[in-house]
């Protein structure tokens, strides 16, 4: 048998457990991206701000609908984040140039779960409940979910979501890739079929990052010289291009180092610090039990 | 039950009726709806040329507004329908944008690489299905439309640059949405209705239909109103 990158990695997932007790420096952490993978290329300079992407991905998700103010404008007033009703929302930037009508041109940012090669809420999920798929989506299996939230603190971009409200059957929850929908032959992500104005282009990941760098080159004037998500944590398969910096329409800065490295010392250091919240909550609960010991004979005494 | 019965064998005779009378159609409306549904083949390759020279081969040939056949054009292809399907055809003058603009470049920018082809050949023979992976540069109809049209209008600050602007848009099916028990009163068939559409109902109080007083001198029994109308004694104010 020919032994290809992808098999070498199956191999190395059956035998993991014989080799966890070979010493942790002896593992040298390795990049587990798929090599062709989907993306989405958002191109800024083409984005209109109409809001039609966050209406279909409800509907694909059935999500309730996005918020409508009485006139879209006022929507863009307060920057929104995706939360566990809204897997993407637009945000408006002002760009400091004026238009013909000296209005301040704006500069529309649609944000979603970039969908990143090394997922970092991946590796840092105890269950695999979240998985980067061969077609690129990180995918979440809400019935291996745990509800510990690790994948909230692990994604360097805020992404992913948790229905507080919900007491019962609480989910995380992030844009999906619409992974249903582009599994299936010709399929397309929600977001990227009503854009009007194809500011979503919806692709292979190394396609768009070619047509992203030719858009650059054939319109210096026009966009700034930088594809996020090329580099960004070792890579993401949604990438931008953009007329202003992107520090300026509120990227982060990232490395660009994939970021698993940092969600495995989180959880190891909470799991050898994992006796101190027994301890805790031990304490807690004396206390507690010692004031509800305090409190029940004035109101026993008042009836109430 | 009788009335009933009257009612829809009144309603079929109708609808008979109709059916058998000839129904004007427009024929100008006719021609652009068959030809907003063609589709035509797929032009792979297209000729580079700059704009200016792709001017000066337009003037050389002599193509000028004269050649401009189609008054109109309906924008209503199945190519972006077949994706999705919110809104009404778009009525594009082509006429008038051709005698405004008085430069075929502006929209014909390319020409199909295979000379014996047209000039100018519609948007959609180069602009089809969005995300062609042959063709990742290339994009779809929908977006060539789009951007082409609002840049423009933008650019100009003349002509629609929201949805509404050029699409009615499509009515949703109300047979879900409208929610009344079987014996409705008027007044909760209008409470329903404005449920959604408040702002038709604060619109309408503006209107003169609501507005209008005056005497109704054949009216029954409101021969004498001087302030008659919808909004005051009309019969049915809710
Ligand atoms: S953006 Fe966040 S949630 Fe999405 S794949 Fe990357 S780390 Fe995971
Ligand atoms: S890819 Fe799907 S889930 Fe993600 S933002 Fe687009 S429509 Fe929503
Ligand atoms: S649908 Fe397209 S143009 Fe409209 S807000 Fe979303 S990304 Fe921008």
């Amino acid at each position: 048998m020919q032994l290809t990158r992808r098999n070498f990695f199956k191999f190395m997932g059956a035998t993991g457990a014989s080799v966890a007790v070979l010493p942790s420096s002896a593992q040298a952490w390795q990049s587990k991206a798929p090599p062709d993978p989907y993306g989405c290329l958002v191109d800024l300079t083409r984005c209109n701000g109409c809001r039609k992407c966050e209406d279909a991905c409800s509907t694909v998700n059935e999500l309730p609908p996005p918020i409508k103010d009485v006139c879209d404008c006022t929507v863009f007033e307060k920057k929104r984040r995706p939360d566990e009703n809204a897997f993407t929302v637009v945000n408006r930037y002002f760009s400091g140039k004026l238009d013909e009508l000296d209005k301040p041109l704006p500069v529309f940012v649609k944000i979603q779960c970039m969908h990143c090669q090394d997922p970092a809420c991946v590796s840092a999920c105890i269950v695999g409940a979240l998985t980067k798929k061969e077609n690129g989506a990180v995918h979440y299996d809400v019935s291996k979910c745990i509800g510990c939230r690790y994948c909230m603190v692990a994604c360097p971009f805020e992404i992913p979501a948790y229905e507080y409200h919900d007491p019962i059957t609480p989910r995380v929850r992030k844009c999906t890739f619409c992974f249903d929908r582009i599994s299936k032959d010709g399929g397309l992500p929600g977001c990227a079929t009503i854009c009007p104005v194809e500011a979503i282009t919806f692709g292979k990941r190394n396609t768009l990052l070619e047509l992203a760098k030719k858009r650059i080159k054939d319109n210096p004037g026009k966009y700034v010289d930088h594809v996020y998500g090329e580099k960004e944590v070792g890579g993401t398969s949604w990438l931008y291009v953009s007329s202003l910096p992107f520090s300026k329409l509120n990227f982060p800065q990232l490395p660009e180092k994939p970021s698993p490295k940092l969600s495995e010392t989180i959880q190891h250091s909470l799991f050898s610090y994992l006796w101190s919240p027994i301890l805790l909550f031990g304490l807690l609960g004396g206390i507690m039990y010692k004031s509800k010991k305090k409190n029940d004979n004035p109101q026993d005494k008042g009836g109430a | 039950m009788i009335k009933k019965i009257i009612f829809y064998s009144g309603f079929m005779i109708l609808v008979a009726a109709l059916s058998m009378a000839q129904v004007w159609k427009a024929p100008d409306q006719e021609k652009a709806k068959e030809r907003a549904k063609e589709r035509v083949k797929f032009i792979k390759d297209y000729k580079d040329e700059d704009n200016i020279l792709r001017k000066i081969a337009l003037i050389e040939k002599g193509i000028s507004l004269d050649d401009v056949k189609n008054n109109y054009f309906l924008l209503d292809s199945p190519i972006i329908k077949e994706r999705e399907d919110h809104y009404g055809p778009v009525r594009f003058a082509h006429k008038r944008h051709a005698a405004l603009i008085n430069d075929c470049t502006e929209c014909h920018h390319y020409r199909p690489k295979d000379e014996s082809m047209l000039e100018t050949t519609r948007c959609s023979a180069c602009h089809q299905d969005s995300f062609n992976a042959d063709h990742p540069e290339r994009i779809g109809l929908k977006a060539a439309f789009h951007q082409q049209c609002t840049e423009c209008h933008q650019e100009e600050q003349n002509g629609p640059v929201t949805c509404t602007g050029c699409h009615l848009k499509n009515v949703p099916d109300h047979k879900d949405l409208v929610k009344l028990a079987d014996n409705s009163d008027a007044f909760q068939v209008t409470a329903e209705c404005l449920r959604c559409h408040d702002q038709a109902g604060e619109d309408m109080l503006k209107t003169a239909h609501w507005n209008w007083r005056g005497p109704s001198p054949y009216t029954v029994k409101h021969r004498k109103d001087v302030q008659h109308g919808k909004g005051t004694t009309a019969l049915n104010n809710y």
